[in-house]
């Protein structure tokens, strides 16, 4: 018998539609609608301007060179280059940054004679710097790894010096007259305390980094997204510069929304409260 | 000896007694520094080549303003003044994106933060718009406005516009709907609205954007420069290189954190701080 009880009732399971309402509350409609939209306009405009593939190549242009590009390995590489570059970096900064922070944010005197000129240094962007290292390493890796060094590296020591800075005195007082040694402040206090702004420092400073990456791969030479774009650019290929930017643009949106805003978030809300 | 202390305390009295210590402190770095520089060019550990005597910086400027006509030529932008025609147009540059930029960025964002749909419609592009940093578009305005001050002056649009967007989408979003309501049930319309309640109160969160806009502006106008013009700090910086004109680019460095710190410092941390302290209660009435 194929009769089915009044509680096996023929009404669809409530899951699909409360997924599909949050995917509407959530502007996921939106979003598809925005999605055709652009492709569509996109299309329509490189399909009446004169010599698309030099201004405006169509959507399908960019697929077909993108596919072009993975068959011949370069895609891959270029990515894995560029990312190599801003992980080694942005890792490196965050190694000598945060002691160097911790280490500077230890004592008043100490801090007070380094906040300036680490906000100096900060304020000069690692692009500006490019020129220099240019003429005193030439176009080596080196180069471009010192520039992101440098983005990643300011901007991270400055937060944690700052961080270090706004931890309340009472709660190193206590500490103190707790018996606690300087390790154990350093360990208990110092670094929980700084962690929300460690964090804040890490996200900014690698931000900076990325851009860094991009443009010093355009400047140096050096392979890698920036180099693709630029290159592509030079000779006439206006394809694979749209591409480059849609790669680039959808990399950095995966390491910020699932990598580093995850992390301050969680950082901030486990630690966040020593601060208050 | 009684002199010099009264003095010294009248001082300390005048500018008060931690600020002069931070000064103090905060400059032995600069002059630590000041001081390797200056012990390099003496006993030439790195040649010149590779770092330039101080005075040489120094006269760099005078060798850029070569053959300007004082001060007429400077504002004129007579073609002698190298230095100041690159300082003037790298920050004329900045001016004119700010003046476009932050006003079309505020009617975006308070429409945006207005209307859900708006929102979720413009918030995905302007995401993918920052992700994709300002330099990322420099070769694509090369191919479509040829190198030169439109290219540059659209990297700095497009990364002032969509910060300053965003901004005043999260402080439109951040006001509380009582206030909103109880200017409608006092007879407001749509307009007042907009001008009282949502730009007052978003107001602080904007400044807050206008001053991110500017800093990550600066850094993508000085590549950009470097890249696709033909004019500004970048550019100047980016040609003396490939001439192994060290001190120029020593120079133009410089200049570049100069301009930068003093606008921030003097000029948009106080306005934030101004603009936190006025407005900022609009939106915490608790």
């Amino acid at each position: 018998m194929a009769t089915t009880s009044p509680s096996l009732s023929p009404r669809p399971r409530p899951v699909p539609s409360a997924r599909w309402r949050r995917f509407t509350k959530g502007g996921g409609a939106e979003l598809l609608i925005l999605l055709v939209g652009i492709i569509v306009l996109w299309s329509t405009i490189s399909s009446l301007i004169p010599n698309p593939s030099r201004y405006l190549p169509a959507p399908l242009t960019v697929i077909f060179s993108s596919s072009d590009m993975l068959w011949k390995g370069l895609l891959p590489n270029y990515v894995g280059q560029t990312i190599w570059r801003l992980v080694l970096g942005s890792i490196l900064g965050l190694l000598v940054g945060i002691p160097f922070g911790i280490l500077l944010g230890l004592n008043r005197t100490v801090s007070d004679m380094f906040y300036p000129i680490l906000n100096f240094f900060q304020s000069i962007s690692g692009i500006a710097i490019l020129p220099i290292i240019v003429v005193w390493w030439g176009n080596s890796e080196q180069t471009v790894f010192t520039v992101i060094l440098y983005t990643a590296l300011f901007p991270i020591a400055f937060n944690v010096l700052a961080g270090v800075r706004g931890i309340p005195i009472i709660y190193i007082n206590v500490m103190r007259s707790l018996g606690a040694s300087n390790m154990r402040i350093i360990r208990d206090v110092i670094i929980p305390g700084a962690m929300p702004n460690i964090a804040t420092g890490a996200r900014l400073g690698i931000g900076f980094a990325w851009r860094a990456v991009i443009a010093g791969e355009m400047l140096v030479g050096k392979r890698g997204l920036g180099w693709m774009i630029f290159t592509a650019q030079d000779t006439d290929h206006t394809d694979q510069v749209i591409l480059g930017m849609v790669m680039i643009g959808t990399i950095w949106i995966l390491i910020d929304r699932f990598a580093l805003r995850p992390i301050e978030a969680d950082t901030i809300q486990r630690w966040g409260l020593v601060q208050r | 000896m009684n002199a010099i202390q009264t003095l010294s305390v009248a001082i300390q009295k005048r500018f008060g007694r931690q600020r002069i210590r931070k000064i103090a402190l905060g400059s032995i770095p600069f002059l630590v520094l000041l001081t390797l520089w200056r012990m390099n060019t003496v006993n030439e550990w790195l040649p010149p080549v590779y770092i330039p005597p101080m005075a040489s910086v120094a006269e760099a400027i005078v060798i850029l303003q070569d053959e300007c006509t004082g001060l007429a030529g400077i504002f004129s932008m007579h073609q002698g003044c190298q230095f100041t025609n690159h300082v003037l147009s790298s920050m004329g540059r900045v001016g004119l994106a700010l003046i476009i930029g932050v006003p079309t960025g505020i009617a975006f964002g308070v429409l945006a933060g207005m209307n859900r749909r708006i929102s979720n419609t413009l918030e995905p592009i302007g995401v993918f718009a920052n992700a994709i940093s300002g330099i990322a578009w420099v070769p694509l305005a090369i191919v479509w406005f040829g190198i030169g001050a439109m290219t540059t002056l659209f990297i700095l649009l497009n990364t002032i516009f969509w910060l300053v967007f965003f901004n005043t989408l999260l402080g439109v979003r951040g006001v509380p709907r009582a206030l909103e309501n109880s200017v409608l049930t006092l007879g407001g319309n749509r307009w007042n609205i907009i001008t009282q309640v949502y730009i007052p109160g978003a107001l602080p969160s904007i400044v807050t954007g206008v001053r991110m806009s500017m800093g990550f502006g600066w850094r993508a106008l000085i590549a950009a420069e470097m890249i696709g013009g033909s004019s500004g700090l970048g550019f100047m910086i980016f040609v003396s290189a490939s001439e192994y004109k060290i001190e120029e680019v020593f120079l133009g460095v410089l200049v570049i954190a100069v301009i930068w710190m003093i606008t921030d410092r003097s000029f948009l941390v106080p306005l934030e701080k101004w603009t936190i302290q006025r407005w900022g209660l609009v939106w915490r009435p608790s």
